[in-house]
């Protein structure tokens, strides 16, 4: 007779595992516990844990994460600018674009740098900064919307998240969501300076540097800005330093992202129709 | 009465067939990819708002003109929206399904340590990350702000209508 209720425990869990039904799951366990069979209880848990270990990450996870980057990007680049007019405008060109990207459903929220190196950075679930040098080199707000257009992409495209679920696996971290956090800070921590090494100081992957800067030169178009603005402003930092990498050490050099902007134009057909917003930009970006 | 040719009756049958195949493939469905969206009952921006549309909304577009498509919603009413706010395939949103199924697996542990630290405040996780991690109060406080920072939709709006930009293009 206990092996018949074991068989069917067994069973049960087994198209819990393949069916992903976790209220199942968490019948079967209960069902195990009470026949006093706590090991098997403990395999049930065990699994889903497994399975939802391998699963992606989740939006709630996605922020928590986010969060943690952000604080490390804004220790690191010496905390965000006060100047409130100046970070609303921000705000008003990152939402605009955000709100007809690829991934309009969740909040973005866009910060100055007070930095004069001129680079801008993407944290999951939408911390987006750019640095104070980084705006002394734009001339118009369709260049400002390219700009943020790349760090949205980032952040629609899951770029740095892919880099948290490899490291994730490789450190063995089988745990749902966020509960490795709670009950191994320590890992959650190894994780996210990962992530921040990976972001501030390698780069991402160059394919994916060169997806953000072709999507978010069509997320900036899509709302009206002219796509070729961002070329202005890849040529401009081009002649400023040439295609010294050290410059803009963790992205492609100059040369191939113009190329890969100007194929997309091409190729997504976005006609130098739009508009640049230069006299709205100097006005504003005063701040 | 005359007697039709055989393949009269042939030709007739091909025509029929092709209108209602034509008709079929004109009936195409997009989605609302924008976070709110207006129908208008015209295609500029100045035309009355005749439904608010949410993220992920399917429609039924009747017509295409410039940048403006006339569509139909699944409760039946008609109205123009601006096209760049459309997508031909069904956005995912913030969760994909695999991710949704993995939050389905999570116990409360996960719960209590996303819960906020208080009204604002950084999340239980990213507060021990900040402890472990050294980082100062005053960058605490810089993505605490950032995190609760908010812009009105109207805001964005008027932006938008400021610029030219949008719905909103000349």
């Amino acid at each position: 007779m206990r092996n018949k209720i074991v068989g069917t425990i067994a069973v049960v869990a087994l198209s819990v595992a393949l069916g992903g039904c976790a209220e199942m799951q968490r019948a079967a366990e209960g069902a195990a516990r009470r026949s006093g069979d706590e090991r098997l209880a403990r395999a049930i848990h065990g699994g889903g844990t497994l399975i939802s270990g391998l699963l992606p990450i989740g939006y709630e996870e996605e922020s928590s994460i986010g969060q943690a980057i952000a604080l490390q990007v804004v220790a690191r680049y010496g905390g965000v600018s006060d100047q409130s007019d100046l970070t609303k405008y921000v705000n008003l060109v990152g939402r605009a674009v955000a709100s007809t990207c690829d991934r309009p459903d969740i909040p973005y929220r866009f910060a100055i740098l007070n930095h004069e190196s001129i680079n801008a950075f993407a944290a999951p679930a939408g911390y987006i900064f750019v640095t104070r040098g980084l705006l002394k080199q734009v001339r118009n707000e369709a260049e400002l919307a390219a700009v943020l257009g790349h760090e949205i992409a980032h952040v629609s495209q899951k770029h740095i998240l892919e880099v948290i679920q490899r490291s994730k696996r490789l450190a063995g971290v089988t745990e749902a969501g966020l509960a490795y956090a709670h009950q191994n800070p320590e890992a959650f921590k190894g994780l996210i300076d990962a992530a921040v090494k990976k972001l501030l100081d390698e780069g991402l992957d160059q394919e994916k540097e060169i997806e953000a800067d072709q999507l978010g030169d069509v997320f900036a178009a899509r709302i009206g800005y002219d796509p070729t603005a961002y070329v202005g402003l890849l040529n401009r930092l081009k002649t400023l330093k040439g295609d010294d990498r050290a410059f803009f050490k963790t992205h492609p050099n100059f040369s191939t992202r113009i190329e890969a902007v100007q194929k997309v134009m091409q190729s997504e057909g976005l006609k130098p129709t739009g508009v640049m917003l230069g006299d709205r930009f100097t006005k504003l970006s005063k701040g | 009465m005359r007697r039709q040719p055989w393949w009269a009756l042939w030709v007739g049958t091909v025509i029929v067939t092709v209108g209602v195949f034509s008709s079929i493939t004109l009936a195409e469905t997009v989605f609302v990819q924008a976070k709110t969206a207006k129908l208008r009952a015209g295609k500029t921006s100045l035309d009355r708002v005749v439904a608010d549309l949410k993220f992920g909304e399917a429609l039924e577009v009747l017509k295409k003109e410039g940048n403006w498509l006339e569509v139909s919603t699944a409760a039946g009413v008609k109205g123009w929206i601006f096209a760049n706010k459309t997508t031909t395939t069904k956005p995912s949103g913030g969760d994909d399904a695999l991710a949704k199924l993995g939050k389905s697996f999570r116990r409360t542990e996960a719960s209590e340590v996303t819960a906020s630290a208080g009204a604002r405040g950084l999340d239980k996780a990213s507060e021990t990350y900040a402890n472990k991690a050294g980082i100062t109060q005053q960058h605490r406080d810089a993505v605490d702000r950032m995190t609760a920072y908010q812009i009105a939709d109207q805001e964005v709006e008027d932006f938008l209508k400021e610029g030219g930009l949008g719905e909103y293009a000349k």
